[in-house]
């Protein structure tokens, strides 16, 4: 700020920004301090509260199904780096080239399901993934594939890989025009230069495009993880975390202890435990990639 | 040579078609949607695929006769509009002081307001609902603003201020000189100028608002007050499921936001783009 305008009275400045300020307070900060608070106590919504110290948080560190949980975020998250961002690099990669047609629709077509409603996405694959009615057995079926029809949301052991399908989907289109942006930024002589030395397609997208975006790759796999730290909707609407628990991640745990169990208090923990959590994943994978970026 | 350029057709070709084979199934899905909804029950059943023989908007007329969707649609449409005013106004107000004055406070209430990007909505669930317990906020027509404006605002601040920063002090200076007071200055000056930012922060904030689940799961308990995405997970639990009426009522849900879409697609994916990158 190398100047200062005419400077208002600071009565002006608490007029404009008491509301505001205060709006954000009770709705945010207070919650997440009280957050903190019910994190110590055994609560289950009444009057009583019980104070238990750092007990939950012991609980919380032996608790095999939140563990177990964290586990099957880490795992969705894993397939979403790569399901995501590897397929919207290789996209990106080719709307490089002279040779691929149509890109304006492309890109407007394969963003669509970005702006839907996580909650709405989960139906439309609860619907496809439907043992009778559903449209992904039919084309298995149709193509010759029928061996491979079984019932995706209801097999534990495929579970986990099946939810990840519709969050992989719904947000290729987001790292892809992420990445196009930081490549129309980039000199077109590059791509040209690269042209006449030989580079073809492969070469030229390991050896140009790659280095060239790594920075922006790198912010696209902090949001993704980020983002799949805190999957609820997708997750509740398709499964509720089950069959049994075998497509829970954190948030549906803590919403399950929380509001179906009213354990509050320990719901509270778990919240505590996934802001911790997702916080030292962040850092953590930030530090690994050797943070060059913002 | 020839050979090498029928190769090189021949390549060109197959990725196009790959290309072209990745874009469509991002959106088989949804028009699968919308046009099995206009099947009935029967006809779908009889074949899962097909486009429906005789269109029709029974479906539709169910979805809001039992359903009540057109009650959960005037809902979510009620509170996002509330919303986005309020975090336009709010954020706007709070990007010019933080962009264009030092006072006292600053770096706290930025910090404060910024830091918001990280919170994890799941951890302000329990408390928000507690909260609200306390104030006799659960379970009315305005809970949901609360949050959706809070949560709203840190990163229609951030976009706001830096936007705003750019703007030459030059005109605010005029304007004094010429006698206009700072609430003149900030609503008949500074805000057209802001009128990029402002579509910009509008669409996030209506995406976000319309599209949020949490909350409105956990702090809205009657029917009448649901909002869109929670009327679905109602409607699936409640009756015994026709697959084509649950259709329509996803289709009533996503319309509005995919003819926004198509119509404004460019800003969407900017706007969209520019809340993530930057925050």
């Amino acid at each position: 700020m190398e100047r200062q305008l005419f400077k208002p009275r600071s009565r002006v400045f608490i007029a404009y920004l008491s509301l505001p300020v205060l709006w954000y307070l009770f709705v945010v900060v207070v919650p997440l301090v009280l957050a903190i608070r019910y994190s110590l106590y055994e609560w289950s919504g009444g009057p009583k509260m019980r104070f238990v110290g750092l007990s939950n948080y012991v609980q919380l560190i032996h608790d095999y199904d939140f563990w177990f949980s964290f586990k099957n975020n880490l795992i969705i998250t894993l397939l979403c780096i790569i399901g995501q961002i590897g397929i919207a690099f290789i996209l990106a990669a080719m709307m490089t080239t002279r040779v691929l047609k149509f890109k304006e629709f492309h890109r407007t077509v394969i963003f669509l399901p970005v702006v839907l409603s996580p909650v709405v996405i989960g139906f439309i694959w609860m619907l496809m993934y439907n043992q009778q009615i559903g449209i992904l057995n039919w084309i298995l079926r149709a193509i010759g594939l029928g061996s491979l029809v079984r019932p995706w949301l209801d097999d534990p052991k495929l579970v986990i890989y099946s939810v990840s399908v519709p969050l992989i989907w719904q947000y290729i289109g987001f790292y892809l025009v992420i990445l196009m942006a930081s490549l129309q930024s980039i000199p077109k002589e590059i791509f040209e230069a690269a042209e006449i030395d030989g580079a073809d397609g492969f070469k030229r997208t390991i050896y140009v495009i790659l280095p060239l975006l790594s920075d922006t790759l790198k912010v696209s796999i902090m949001l993704c993880i980020a983002g799949n730290m805190k999957v609820f909707d997708h997750i509740y609407v398709m499964t509720g975390g089950g069959p049994g628990k075998s497509s829970m991640v954190m948030a549906q745990y803590a919403y399950n202890n929380s509001f179906i169990m009213f354990k509050l208090g320990y719901g509270a923990t778990i919240s505590v435990g996934i802001l911790v959590l997702s916080l030292a994943i962040i850092l953590l994978s930030r530090k690994l990639m050797g943070g060059s970026e913002k | 040579m020839n050979i090498k350029k029928i190769a090189f057709k021949i390549g060109a070709l197959i990725l196009n078609i790959l290309v072209m084979i990745l874009s469509l199934s991002a959106i088989f899905p949804i028009v699968w949607l919308i046009y099995s909804s206009l099947k009935t029950e029967r006809e779908f059943a009889l074949s899962i695929a097909s486009l429906p023989a005789h269109p029709t908007f029974e479906n539709y007329v169910n979805a809001i006769k039992t359903a009540k969707m057109h009650i959960y649609f005037f809902n979510s449409l009620f509170i996002t509009v509330i919303s986005v005013i309020l975090i336009v106004i709010f954020s706007f107000i709070v990007g010019y002081f933080f962009a264009r004055y030092q006072f006292k406070g600053r770096t706290l209430l930025y910090t404060m307001f910024l830091a918001g990007m990280l919170i994890p909505i799941h951890a302000l669930l329990v408390p928000l609902f507690v909260q609200f317990k306390v104030f006799g906020l659960l379970d009315r027509r305005i809970t949901l603003i609360f949050p959706y404006v809070g949560l709203g605002l840190p990163m229609a601040i951030f976009l706001m201020e830096n936007f705003i920063r750019d703007i030459p002090h030059e005109i605010e200076e005029a304007a004094y000189i010429d006698g206009a007071t700072l609430t003149q200055t900030l609503f008949r000056i500074i805000l057209p100028i802001c009128k990029p930012i402002i579509s910009t922060v509008v669409i996030l904030s209506a995406l976000s608002t319309w599209n949020e689940f949490s909350f409105a799961l956990v702090l809205i308990k009657s029917d009448a007050l649901k909002t869109l995405p929670v009327g679905l997970t109602n409607f699936s639990s409640q009756y015994t499921v026709k697959y084509t009426q649950l259709m329509a009522a996803i289709t009533i849900a996503i319309l509005p936001v995919i003819i926004t879409y198509l119509v404004f697609n460019k800003k969407v994916i900017q706007g969209l783009v520019a809340g993530a990158v930057k925050g």
